[in-house]
């Protein structure tokens, strides 16, 4: 069996660093990647850039087929909130814009820019920031959306968007912890270029410098396992020599997740994030010391985000190490550079929360951060045996979850009881199916849990939504009904009363007539009778006016 | 196709690996035993695994499940093994196969197999044979330091497979002390005296109480206490579980004791009697019986200890492990309704928030 020398740091932390519940401790297999200095690999012939950001919403192409693009122009823009930048990662020919398999869980295709690498790696005109002290926060959230910045810890998150909330902001927490076995892209970063890592931090930290007491200066903490023993030194080394004083190291204790956006900020202040809510409602925001690396490029050097550090490991590797891969670069270009036979299993992301890559010819994205190349032999998952209780996922659960009970519920399809359980606050770290000794894929039955209740949610909008529709058209014929109903009354109504109005009228013209009659008659009979015909006919005719 | 799904990485433990690292840790216990009390427990612990996987596979077969991988998974040889370590060394063989094949038939199958049964089937075995057969089933031999007629071997296997000695003597001339007395096991002899109005000192004078807690019954107690604590420190068992137990006789013995001393045992007595080592290391510690939170562990371990000192004080068993974790295996699912633990993020000020949200809509 292969060993790893744990290496740990004495370098104790410089505040107190509280615990958190759960947790495992899998072999490391880090000591494979992080002791070569970060290199380059020969430049794939085509990449394949995926526009899809992982937080869900693509980005628009504005390069057409049969385009020369240089390095650094941007291929495609933000179609809004969600999304991100994306930029040629070198210079070449756009070959197709169509859907190409991408490196997803789900293994579907999705669209995809190919660019055609012409070898010659030109540069577009970059542009640096000058003095990022002298910008204004409109004007640093700006090159960070247009540098095409997003999360590099793994979730892909437009970083402008988490970066625009000012309010009540109140320290920054570097993610340095990189708990997940193998990957070692982060230690090596620090090791090499902590120094950037912290001019990055500090340009995100000035977008709350007027939040904080008048000449002080937002605190940034730095979360690190010990784990990284020289990546904890190169930071303190950095930090004295650029005289940031207010970064304060914490040195957090080995633990996968530790390094769970949750589970660190629970490591570093012992506060927890309320269910539902983000960092930022305790007043902190998180970056990936990547992200921050990120973005001293983009400020300092001008350089939007076309590549990014990825670690390539795994048993059958046999180039490990840390290398500087042009987004878009197909996997199976990186198992040939890394001499990895052809018969293996590709994992993106630590195998703890990873995925296998289903068709090599996919290119990495933003956030892949790790490649582990893996004998298929080696892959399979063992029979799935029937849970014994034992309650080991429970001592595991670093969300103090009940991962049994919530297994049986969704086994049964009884997702309310898995909501009750909580379902939803499980962050899908596998530390319970790691543990299991029933070998059972507990995560895999919380994602289908969870997919079946955001399922019938949807279903449950759409026939609400469709009861709303029906209950307001019945509601409108009955409302016509009544309306006209109304109506027909109300004419009725006018009519009875102008009925009843000519009626009286006609009583009072009856009584006029009737007295005129009178004194007609009167008169008549004073005059003898020659005008009788006449005065009926006058009678008649005022009666016909007022029925008509 | 296959899609593999992550975790990549998987501890290196399986359910037979823990089946059979609590198996292991019985041997210490095994074997006092056996020291004290001969080979017949030996004997027990063998016809009880063969009529476990026995009943197993047929179960197995009967229900199409597949039947080697469940079979040795070390669930059923575990169940056996507790059997035969909590009978009578010299019991009829047909009375452990009785008890076994129920426990694995009903006890278990019944229920669903492994993962779904209620009641921890051991315990089920042995509380059957005890209503079934109260006098078999009290029959302890007294160990062998204090044995008139010490059972060879062979009488071992005469008296489990015919009833009587090779010379044909029964049970009771087995069971004769060096002071020509029948011999008890020690709690039962305490019960007996004490409801002859004798007090606990007086009842300290016999010979069987010498020693800490009754001659053998310490050293066994210790040497599955050592077998426990490294299950405890393997992480195989929860040690919630075992402290809570030992907790609940301490403390319940200690409230009797500390009332009355003439007439309650004292709480390291109880501590080191019978089988409560056994029954707070390795039958309170089933998994798939025992409550799954970590409060719920506590107080499903410190229940079984309360209730067993409850029934041997005032009870009409000597021993009561077997009744205690019956009573509390019906309680687990309500003890882990109510147990569970506080979610991430769902804290006191996040829950005043809620509720204050919900009386203003």
């Amino acid at each position: 069996m292969e060993k790893d020398l744990i290496e740990r740091s004495n370098y104790s932390s410089e505040i107190p660093v509280y615990q958190i519940p759960g947790g495992v401790h899998p072999t490391e297999h880090k000591t494979q990647s992080n002791s070569q200095a970060i290199a380059k690999l020969p430049l794939a012939d085509e990449l394949v850039i995926n526009l899809k950001g992982q937080a869900g919403n693509r980005t628009l192409p504005v390069v057409a087929i049969g385009d020369k693009v240089l390095k650094g122009q941007v291929i495609a823009e933000s179609d809004g909130v969600f999304s991100s930048f994306y930029h040629a990662p070198s210079s070449g020919l756009i070959k197709a814009i169509e859907q190409r398999p991408i490196a997803h869980p789900s293994g579907l295709t999705d669209l995809c820019v190919v660019l055609e690498t012409d070898g010659a790696d030109k540069w577009c005109e970059l542009t640096p920031a000058g003095d990022p002290s002298s910008l204004s926060r409109q004007e640093i959230l700006s090159r960070i959306f247009e540098s095409g910045i997003v999360g590099l810890g793994g979730a892909s998150f437009p970083s402008h968007i988490k970066l625009q909330r000012q309010q009540g902001i109140d320290s920054l927490i570097l993610n340095a912890a990189e708990c997940e076995p193998y990957i070692t892209c982060d230690d090596r970063l620090l090791q090499e270029h902590s120094e950037q890592v912290l001019l990055g931090a500090k340009i995100v930290a000035s977008l709350y410098s007027n939040n904080s007491e008048p000449g002080s200066e937002l605190g940034i903490i730095i979360g690190i396992e010990d784990n990284k023993p020289k990546a904890i030194d190169a930071l303190i080394q950095a930090r004295d020599k650029l005289k940031f004083q207010n970064i304060k190291l914490a040195v957090v204790p080995t633990k996968y997740p530790s390094g769970g956006e949750k589970q660190l900020i629970q490591l570093v202040t012992g506060k927890q994030v309320p269910q539902g809510g983000l960092p930022a409602d305790l007043g902190i925001v998180m970056h990936n010391v990547a992200t921050c690396f990120a973005i001293y490029e983009a400020f300092y050097l001008g350089k939007p985000l076309i590549d990014r550090l990825v670690t390539l490991t795994g048993e059958v590797c046999l180039n490990k190490g840390n290398y500087r891969i042009p987004i878009g670069t197909p996997i199976e270009h990186l198992r040939k550079a890394s001499q990895v036979e052809s018969e293996c299993t590709a994992i993106m992301g630590g195998p703890m929360m990873g995925f296998e890559i289903l068709d090599k010819q996919a290119g990495i994205v933003k956030a892949s951060n790790c490649i582990i190349f893996k004998s298929a032999q080696t892959l399979t998952q063992a029979a799935e045996l029937p849970c014994i209780r034992c309650g080991a996922c429970m001592d595991a659960c670093p969300a103090s979850l009940l991962p049994q009970q919530l297994y049986w519920h969704a086994k049964a399809d009884e997702f309310e009881k898995t909501e009750d359980y909580n379902l939803f606050d499980c962050i899908e770290c596998g530390a319970c199916a790691y543990v299991c000794p029933s070998n059972i894929p507990l995560v895999q039955y919380y994602r289908y849990a969870k997919s079946n209740i955001r399922d019938q949610k949807i279903e449950k909008a759409k026939s609400d939504k469709a009861r709303e529709r029906h209950e307001a058209r019945l509601e409108r014929i009955e409302r016509v009904k009544r309306e006209k109903a109304e109506k027909h009354k109300k004419a009725a109504e006018a009519r009875r009363k102008a009925a009843e109005a000519a009626g009286q009228t006609d009583a009072k013209k009856a009584a006029v007539a009737a007295a005129l009659a009178r004194v007609n008659k009167k008169k008549a009979q004073a005059s003898q009778e020659t005008d009788d015909n006449t005065t009926n006919q006058a009678t008649d005719n005022h009666s016909k006016d007022e029925s008509s | 196709m296959n899609i593999l799904s992550s975790p990549f990485d998987k501890k290196p433990n399986s359910v037979i690996e823990l089946m059979l690292w609590v198996i292991g840790a019985t041997l210490p216990g095994l074997l006092v035993l056996v020291y004290f009390f001969g080979i017949g427990v030996i004997v027990n612990v063998i016809i009880a695994s063969i009529t476990a996987l026995a009943c197993e596979a047929l179960i197995l077969k009967l229900r199409n499940r597949p039947v080697l991988p469940i079979l040795f998974d070390g669930s059923a040889l575990l169940t056996a093994w507790l059997i035969g370590l909590a009978l009578p060394p010299l019991l009829p063989w047909w009375m452990t196969v009785v008890g076994t094949a129920f426990a694995i038939i009903f006890a278990k199958h019944v229920y669903g197999g492994l993962g779904n049964n209620l009641f921890n089937p051991a315990m089920v075995a042995y509380v059957l044979l005890l209503i079934s057969f109260p006098v078999q089933m009290t029959a302890w031999l007294p160990p062998v330091e204090l044995a008139q007629n010490p059972v060879g071997v062979a009488d071992t296997f005469a008296y489990i497979f015919t009833g009587a000695n090779l010379s044909g003597q029964d049970l009771n001339y087995a069971r004769l002390g060096v002071d020509g007395f029948t011999m008890a096991t020690p709690l039962d002899h305490v019960k007996t005296e004490l409801s002859q109005g004798f007090r606990i000192a007086e009842i300290n004078q016999n010979p069987m109480l010498a020693g800490f807690s009754g001659v053998g019954w310490f050293w066994v107690n210790l040497a599955f206490l050592v077998g426990g604590l490294v299950l405890m420190i393997r992480k195989v068992i929860g040690w919630q579980l075992p402290a809570g137990a030992l907790l609940g006789i301490f403390l319940t013995s200690f409230l009797f004791y500390g009332i009355d001393t003439d007439h309650y045992l004292s709480p390291l007595f109880h501590t080191f009697a019978g089988a409560t080592m056994l029954g707070a290391f390795f039958i309170a510690t089933d998994p798939v019986t025992a409550s799954t939170t970590p409060k719920g562990r506590w107080i499903f371990g410190f229940g079984i200890g309360a209730i067993t000192i409850i029934i041997r004080t005032f009870g009409g068993y000597p021993d009561a492990i077997a009744f205690a974790v019956l009573i509390m295996n019906m309680a687990v699912p309500m003890i882990d309704y109510y147990t569970r633990p506080k979610v991430y993020g769902h804290n006191k000020i996040n829950s005043a928030n809620k509720s204050e949200a919900k009386h203003a809509e």
